[in-house]
């Protein structure tokens, strides 16, 4: 459910001032902390961790154990290395081939993605050129399209131009990102000064240099958040592959996983894999959680975006 | 810097995108076969989620050099029809052998999209296959897949959890089943003879087993029919199982809570295809040595009348590339060498050979207590009476049934009757907007 | 959509009179080209499928006859099928009731985080952030785990208060299926909030407290209005999500026995359901853009509204 950023200018912000002359002083930029606040606050946070904290615990058990205990309750044996030696050695390690697969779609179609949003949304901002309004209109309305209904033409496209059950299939949807075109283009409009671009181009310089050396670095913080957006709506892209490949060889992790378990729940030879579902979902999560907390420091400037568009 | 963290993803991107370049023009395009031929060199895509097909792989390559088989599992059941419909409507990536449960066959052959399989020598074969298992797969004069394992309806108690009620033999019909059910019931306010959640296959079994026929078919025109004596007594019974309490109808089978429920013991028993013997183990391990297979109760006493439920095949589609070098595979792992290495891993194949082995036939099963399970679920297999048939339009039929008893068996209104006749009401409007006659 | 700002340069400043006509003609074409990419994306993945699926949508697809021209027949019956307007009204309740819920939530967090008053915010604000990356198939088991009455945590739960609450009895299913949504994505909506609370210039914090305003007034004339605008797109996009909802709904009956989810529980199961198993793909094509169209028409409605009043100030 794509929600979005505010965009802004870059004015003042609020941080905390540090304490003049090692007395605590209260001020408006460092009130003092409410410790009540603070642990409603930490409720609701350990109510989102809570299923993580699942994750964990289960991943640490053996599927014998993970189906006898209570779940919340560690196992008797210590067997998350185990596991994670499983889920990497199962049907020939086609877990690291998903894995490398995600790392592809994700990096290149975020990269991807994000760059083309920005053009677009530079040009909607900042160019002319006739059928703006119209073309934004379709765009955004494009959103509220249920993936369903393209699913089956999209494959049935692909397949005349022979490109399903490769890479493409997969690539060549994720670069479109109409949300992202939508915040390049509001956050565009803000945060560039039309003043500088005139100025740039009186000194010479053509259209997309400018838009390259002058707006590029202006629009890195929304740059950086519809980045970080698209890198999780990829990493769990789940429906469109599905339909696009066949060859389990281009799954990517959601793909790969889902069909573990699968496995799981139907009748017949299925093989029990549950702990190696919930291992590979821990090792799914956790460059998720590591590209969150390095790109946080960006997040800080990127989403410091104020006034809205309605 | 923040333009440097995005300067640093350019290099990484073009270099992803150079290893993509050379990744598709060598491997990409998986579904699509290699060069034709039978005998010559060919490559094989199989999709199944079955695992045992791959263990046949190695002896018919080794008998059959040249040709390359690639097992790929595509999803389950559902899943894999939709993606085979898929590829036959776009034209590629159509594999050359395919997995279907039995009633999924009709639903493929009949608007043609399956190869005949008598046009490449299977007609041989029908003595080596179990009746019931054959009928599955041929329709008319035609056959349109090889059975490739089965599911007699088989009983798997536990008798831990009988001893405890008091009762040291499995149930030998029905009624001895009533009476154990409220015994065992008693034990506790999770102990629960059997579960049922709406299970269509284990209802259908029951009617089947029953002597019910519900489901005519010949060519196109289908009649569904719920009002036969032997039907409705089978109905009936379980409508009174549901009625007094007798059933859990909060788990779900193949969920993880039923994995646990079986695992400690507070399902008694579970009426399902033979093919649980390869998977329980895992599902219930606390249980070892507790639970014993034996045949479905019997409406009469002393009776030996069987029932299936689930089981598959494999069958090649008409848009196949390989379809000779198909046929070989088929015929191996069906018929012929590549049997055994299967049935070692536990599966259980409808072919008449196996199931007499006294080898098959006498291996005790040590998480069955020792039992010898291939000879009951053999003596299950045999018992399976025939005539049943599938509407053609049976995936769609299933998928709807659960919207329809669901009401019935969480608010207690209704009756397994009703839900019958509207299901059946629904599947005839269905059928013939598809083009069926059904009536 | 206009602009609404409180501070910066207007979007879309008009070049000015006295650039030549061949320079803007120029600018224009180069406008395109910038464009073009996305462009030309935008018209393969989503205009030519989506074209075709119109077309679709006027064919029946039979297993004995194959696709047959049907005209508008799926859409009069899609008008007169009580199973899909179950759905709809149920999505249509469903978003009522969760997204002001879960947007208030949203709110209130932001506001907290704002405040500076809390300790470890930091780590506050990753935790309640996170669900939103992780994977439906993940959470759907995670949750089934927490929702459990057999072997859940709600056996626990009930044993202890003595009571014998069932999270999927089908009367209450909806309310776990929001539970989950809401878990999965208040963080999301409220970084969002954060971030416009974040931008609010200092100098009027420094005037409030010139004036003597305390905290609840400077929510009130200062905080809340910087969220307007956010909010007014924080409805629209949650509540085109929460029209599509399709993950939960077909995860779960594997999981959970009889708990009220049909196979047309939501529109877009319905039509998923309707293509993969109903081999109805005509049928699933009319329903998908019927939806469509609807959530269109109601973002819209949001949007006006949202704009009026916005401009009323």
């Amino acid at each position: 459910m794509p929600s979005m950023a505010t965009t802004t200018s870059p004015t003042t912000r609020r941080t905390a001032t540090p304490a003049a002359r090692g007395r605590q002083r209260h001020t408006i930029a460092n009130p003092r902390k409410n410790g009540m606040l603070t642990f409603f606050t930490g409720l609701f946070a350990f109510y989102c961790l809570l299923p993580l904290i699942w994750l964990v615990i289960n991943s640490t058990k053996s599927q014998t154990e993970f189906v006898t205990t209570f779940g919340l309750v560690p196992g008797e044996r210590f067997a998350l290395f185990e596991n994670i030696a499983a889920v990497f050695t199962h049907d020939d390690g086609i877990f690291l081939r998903w894995l490398l697969n995600t790392l592809l779609y994700v990096v290149v179609g975020a990269t991807v993605s994000t760059f083309l949003a920005a053009l677009g949304g530079y040009a909607l901002a900042k160019l002319e050129f006739t059928g703006k309004r119209v073309f934004l209109f379709v765009v955004l309305g494009s959103i509220s399209v249920p993936g369903i209904a393209l699913a089956i033409p999209q494959f049935l496209l692909f397949a005349q131009v022979g490109l399903t059950n490769t890479p493409w299939a997969v690539l060549i949807p994720s670069f479109l990102n109409p949300f992202g075109l939508y915040l390049m283009w509001v956050f565009a409009a803000q945060a560039v000064p039309t003043g500088l671009l005139e100025a740039a181009k009186i000194d010479g310089a053509g259209e997309f240099r400018t838009f390259v050396q002058i707006a590029m670095p202006m629009l890195a913080p929304a740059t950086v958040t519809v980045l970080m957006f698209s890198f999780v709506a990829i990493w769990n892209n789940y429906f469109l592959p599905l339909i696009m490949l066949k060859d389990p060889a281009w799954y990517p992790l959601t793909i790969g996983i889902n069909q573990w378990n699968k496995l799981a729940t139907t009748a017949g030879n299925g093989e029990l894999l549950q702990n190696l579902v919930i291992t590979s979902s821990l090792l799914t999560i956790l460059p998720l959680i590591g590209a969150f907390v390095m790109l946080q420091r960006y997040w800080q400037s990127g989403l410091t975006l104020g006034a809205v568009k309605g | 810097m923040r333009l440097s963290s995005k300067a640093r993803l350019v290099p990484v991107a073009l270099v992803t995108a150079a290893a993509l370049v050379a990744c598709t023009s060598t491997g990409g395009g998986g579904g699509s076969a290699g060069s034709d031929g039978d005998g010559g060199s060919a490559k094989l895509t199989v999709w199944s989620w079955d695992g045992t097909v791959e263990l046949a792989v190695p002896g018919f390559e080794e008998a059959n050099p040249g040709t390359t088989v690639d097992v790929v599992n595509v999803g389950s059941s559902s899943d894999l029809y939709q993606s085979l419909d898929n590829a036959i409507q776009a034209g590629t990536g159509v594999p050359d052998l395919v997995m279907f449960e039995y009633f999924a066959v009709p639903y493929f052959a009949i608007p043609g999209k399956l190869t005949d399989l008598t046009t490449l020598g299977a007609g041989d074969l029908e003595d080596d296959f179990l009746p019931a298992a054959w009928n599955n797969v041929k329709l008319g004069e035609g056959v349109y897949a090889l059975p490739s394992d089965y599911g007699p309806a088989a009983m798997f108690w536990n008798s831990a959890t009988f001893a405890q009620a008091g009762i040291t033999e499995a149930p030998a019909t029905w009624d001895d089943y009533y009476e154990a059910a409220k015994k065992i019931r008693a034990l506790g306010p999770d102990h629960y003879i059997a579960q049922d959640t709406g299970d269509l296959f284990f209802l259908l079994s029951l009617i089947w087993q029953a002597g019910g026929r519900p489901f005519t078919v010949d060519g196109t025109s289908v009649k569904i029919d719920f009002s036969e004596p032997a039907t409705k007594k089978a109905v009936e019974f379980w409508q009174k199982m549901l009625d007094e309490d007798l059933l859990n109808t909060k788990v779900t089978a193949w969920s993880d809570d039923w994995n646990r429920t079986l695992n400690d013991g507070s399902l008694a028993t579970q009426n399902m295809g033979g093919w649980l013997t390869s998977t329980l183990p895992e599902r219930a391990p606390d249980a070892a040595g507790d639970f014993r297979v034996a045949l479905m109760p019997q409406w009469e006493a002393g009776q030996t009348v069987g029932a299936e439920n689930g089981g598959s095949s494999f069958g090649i589609p008409e848009a196949a590339q390989n379809k000779q070098a198909a046929y070989d595979f088929l015929e191996y792992f069906t018929h012929g060498d590549g049997l055994q290495p299967r049935v070692d891993a536990g599966a259980f194949v409808p072919s008449a050979k196996v199931l007499d082995d006294a080898a098959f036939r006498e291996v005790p099963n040590e998480y069955f207590g020792g039992q010898a399970t291939g000879a009951v679920l053999a003596e299950a297999s045999k018992a399976a009476a025939v005539g049943w048939q599938y509407p053609p339009f049976f995936e769609w039929a299933r998928s709807i049934y659960g919207d329809l008893a669901s009401p019935l068996y969480t608010s207690g209104q209704g009756s397994l009757a009703a839900v019958l006749e509207t299901w059946k009401q629904r599947c005839i409007a269905y059928g013939n907007e598809q083009g069926f006659e059904v009536s | 959509m206009a602009a609404l700002t409180h501070t910066g340069p207007v979007a879309g400043a008009p070049a000015p009179a006295s650039t030549p006509r061949r320079m803007r003609t120029r600018r224009r074409q180069i406008g395109w080209a910038f464009v073009a990419p996305f462009g030309a994306l935008f018209a393969l993945v989503f205009i030519v499928p989506i074209v075709y699926a119109a077309y679709l949508s006027l064919f029946q697809e039979r297993l004995v006859g194959g696709r047959v021209f049907a005209g508008l027949a799926n859409y009069t019956k899609l008008a007169a099928d009580p199973q899909f307007w179950d759905g709809f009204a149920r999505v249509v309740r469903f978003t009522l009731v969760q997204v002001p819920v879960m947007l208030l939530l949203a709110m209130a967090l932001a506001l907290a985080l704002d405040s500076m008053r809390l300790r470890g915010s930091k780590f506050l604000r990753i935790a309640i952030f996170l669900p939103y990356a992780v994977p439906a198939i993940v959470s759907t088991l995670m949750w089934g785990f927490m929702l459990g009455v057999r072997y859940g945590l709600f056996r626990n739960l009930n044993d202890w208060l003595g009571t014998s609450l069932d999270p999927f009895r089908p009367g209450a299913t909806l309310v776990s299926i929001g539970v989950m949504v809401t878990w999965a994505f208040t963080g999301y909506n409220m970084l969002i909030f954060y971030a416009a609370l974040r931008a609010v210039p200092h100098e009027l914090y420094e005037a409030a407290a010139i004036d003597g305003a305390n905290q609840w007034r400077v929510i009130r004339a200062i905080k809340l209005p910087a969220l307007r605008g956010s909010l007014v797109v924080t409805i629209i996009f949650s509540i085109i999500g929460t029209f599509q909802i399709f993950n939960e709904p077909q995860i779960l009956p594997s999981m959970v026995a009889n708990s009220g989810i049909t196979t047309y529980y939501t529109p877009n199961l319905y039509a998923y359901n309707l293509a993969f198993t109903g081999s109805q793909q005509g049928y699933a094509a009319a329903l998908a853009l019927v939806m469509a169209a609807m959530t269109i028409a109601i973002a819209y409605a949001v949007q006006i509204r949202g704009m009026k009043r916005a401009l009323q100030d």
